[in-house]
């Protein structure tokens, strides 16, 4: 099967801060992206607010909590859940992380990196197959941000990314911003990665900001996009076309409007890689 | 190493905030071009704690505003240590926060189970589920002789608790930025409740509190009228209490 890309232009995330924004006025972007485990409750402002913005905008429900590299079970409860929201919802694209969390059916609450081993690609590939057929869809995975290296790796990240989204016939959510910390904290190229990661299955890209805590870089989502993460975003943009692309901001989050213009920023980077190639099409 | 040894070595590190036997981290991770071994987990376990904190700060932010930052940031991680995260959403983790301090309570602050009690219950309050309340013409219309049989049901976003008065009033005055001063602890019944996206809570009179902790728990209308006995006119304040239950949308329905 081939995976669908769509195109929904330029969105950002759906955080708290902004909803009295969102309840009294159109939404400013293309599409919105919501933390799904924040949207699972039946009730109350959350969901109010998410069925409101639905009937207008594309939205995407983004997990943080599937645990799909976790060796043990998945959870039945989180399926279930998960399952509610998306029936209730219709999102535009279901996504994950290509992580693991959980132990012993505790949460650590965080994106761990897997061991890129032929072991971990069998067990995750599996687990997203359950999933897909659980919710009669196909759902997207993101790379992490890693501060950590197993030996036991056998492959890179992308290698492992690219073959899993084959074998499981899933979308690829490229988070550009992790990329870019990931490389930085591991010592690889990130041209490399961009290079190693299949066109045909990318559906999303992530832009964030980070932090420089002075021996490696730390994803936190608190500040603008960097200047060298824009430069990877052309560069991605280049191999992979025209895709979905999200700015996310989750701590010290600023007025609405600064977010909108970081997305504002990233669309006009588009129009400017893409602009002459699409008028060549054209002609 | 198999993906389930990787795994659970990671959790030990991660979680335990103690040191594992030298080499086992070693063996399992390599150095970066920056960072040793220990100092990627570490990583993760900064992350991890400060991420539990963060978020029981959120539910509980008067608690946190009352005891400080850092002596909420110890509570909380030696709360998290015996009470990890076992639920996806990690707004669910202080669920057992206000039994924890009642296991290990301070006493010179008796009333932080409480003050914890009432802002867990807020905010399970703020996310249930939505749902119709009775219409008082459905309750006007039921034949009197088997009134004494049925129950009343609340609506899910409603809760019925038993605190110190001195909670509720040091919610208040945290809410409000005004210094806490201690006060008569009293018991009393306080009823939280949401109206559109918006959470309320008051207290009621020890009758009315015996009533509706009576219709929480399942009584038949004949026992939770029977908490107003006693008072002048038991059957006109049972009645004022029930028609003000509905007016505030807190009754569901009578089965």
């Amino acid at each position: 099967m081939a995976f669908q890309r769509l195109g929904l232009g330029h969105g950002i995330g759906l955080r708290t801060k902004h909803f009295g924004q969102f309840e009294s006025q159109p939404s400013p972007v293309d599409w919105v992206e919501v933390v799904t485990e924040n949207f699972m409750a039946q009730g109350g402002r959350p969901i109010a607010l998410l069925e409101k913005v639905r009937r207008d905008t594309p939205v995407v429900l983004h997990g943080v909590s599937l645990s799909i590299g976790s060796i043990e079970p998945l959870s039945i409860r989180y399926l279930d859940d998960l399952a509610r929201l998306v029936e209730r919802i219709q999102p535009a694209m279901v996504t994950d992380h290509l992580c693991w969390g959980t132990w012993c059916g505790r949460y650590f609450h965080d994106l761990l990196p897997l061991p890129y081993t032929e072991e971990s690609l069998v067990h995750v590939t599996a687990r997203v197959e359950a999933l897909q057929e659980r919710l009669g869809r196909q759902v997207l995975l993101e790379n992490p941000s890693a501060y950590v290296a197993y030996r036991d790796s056998t492959m890179t990240e992308w290698e492992f990314l690219a073959e899993l989204s084959r074998r499981a016939d899933c979308g690829i959510l490229l988070d550009v911003n992790n990329i870019y910390v990931s490389a930085h904290n591991l010592g690889f190229d990130p041209i490399d990665y961009l290079d190693g990661i299949p066109a045909d299955r990318v559906g999303q890209f992530h832009l964030a900001g980070h932090s420089d805590k002075g021996k490696f870089l730390l994803d936190t989502h608190d500040s603008p996009v960097a200047e060298p993460v824009w430069s990877l975003y052309r560069e991605a943009l280049r191999r992979f076309g025209r895709v979905a692309t999200l700015v996310e901001w989750d701590d010290r989050i600023p007025p609405l409007a600064e977010v909108v213009a970081e997305s504002r920023r990233a669309e006009a980077i588009e129009a400017e890689e893409l602009g002459p190639a699409l008028r060549r099409l054209a002609s | 190493m198999t993906l389930a040894q990787t795994q659970a070595l990671l959790h030990e590190a991660i979680t335990s905030g103690t040191e594992l036997a030298p080499g086992l981290i070693e063996g399992c991770l390599a150095s970066t071009r920056t960072l040793t071994s220990h100092e990627s987990i570490e990583i993760y376990s900064n992350m991890y704690r400060w991420r539990l904190v963060a978020a029981l700060r959120e539910v509980f932010p008067n608690l946190s505003k009352h005891l400080g930052d850092g002596t909420f940031a110890d509570l909380a991680e030696d709360y998290v240590r015996c009470h990890p995260s076992e639920h996806h959403d990690v707004g669910q983790i202080g669920k057992l926060l206000p039994a924890f301090l009642r296991e290990h309570p301070d006493p010179e602050r008796p009333y932080l189970a409480e003050l914890a009690e009432l802002e867990w219950a807020r905010n399970e309050v703020f996310f249930a589920p939505d749902g119709p309340a009775m219409d008082a013409q459905v309750f006007n219309s039921i034949v009197p002789a088997k009134l004494a049989s049925l129950r009343l049901q609340l609506v899910p976003s409603v809760r019925v608790l038993l605190l110190a008065q001195d909670a509720m009033d040091l919610w208040r005055r945290l809410e409000n930025g005004e210094p806490p001063r201690p006060s008569a602890s009293v018991r009393t019944t306080a009823v939280v409740w949401r109206r559109d996206f918006q959470v309320f809570h008051c207290n009621v009179s020890p009758r009315e509190g015996g009533a509706l902790r009576a219709a929480r728990d399942g009584g038949t209308l004949g026992e939770v009228c029977a908490c107003f006995e006693g008072s002048l006119d038991p059957t006109s304040e049972a009645f004022a209490a029930i028609s003000s239950w509905l007016a505030e949308r807190w009754l569901k329905g009578i089965a």
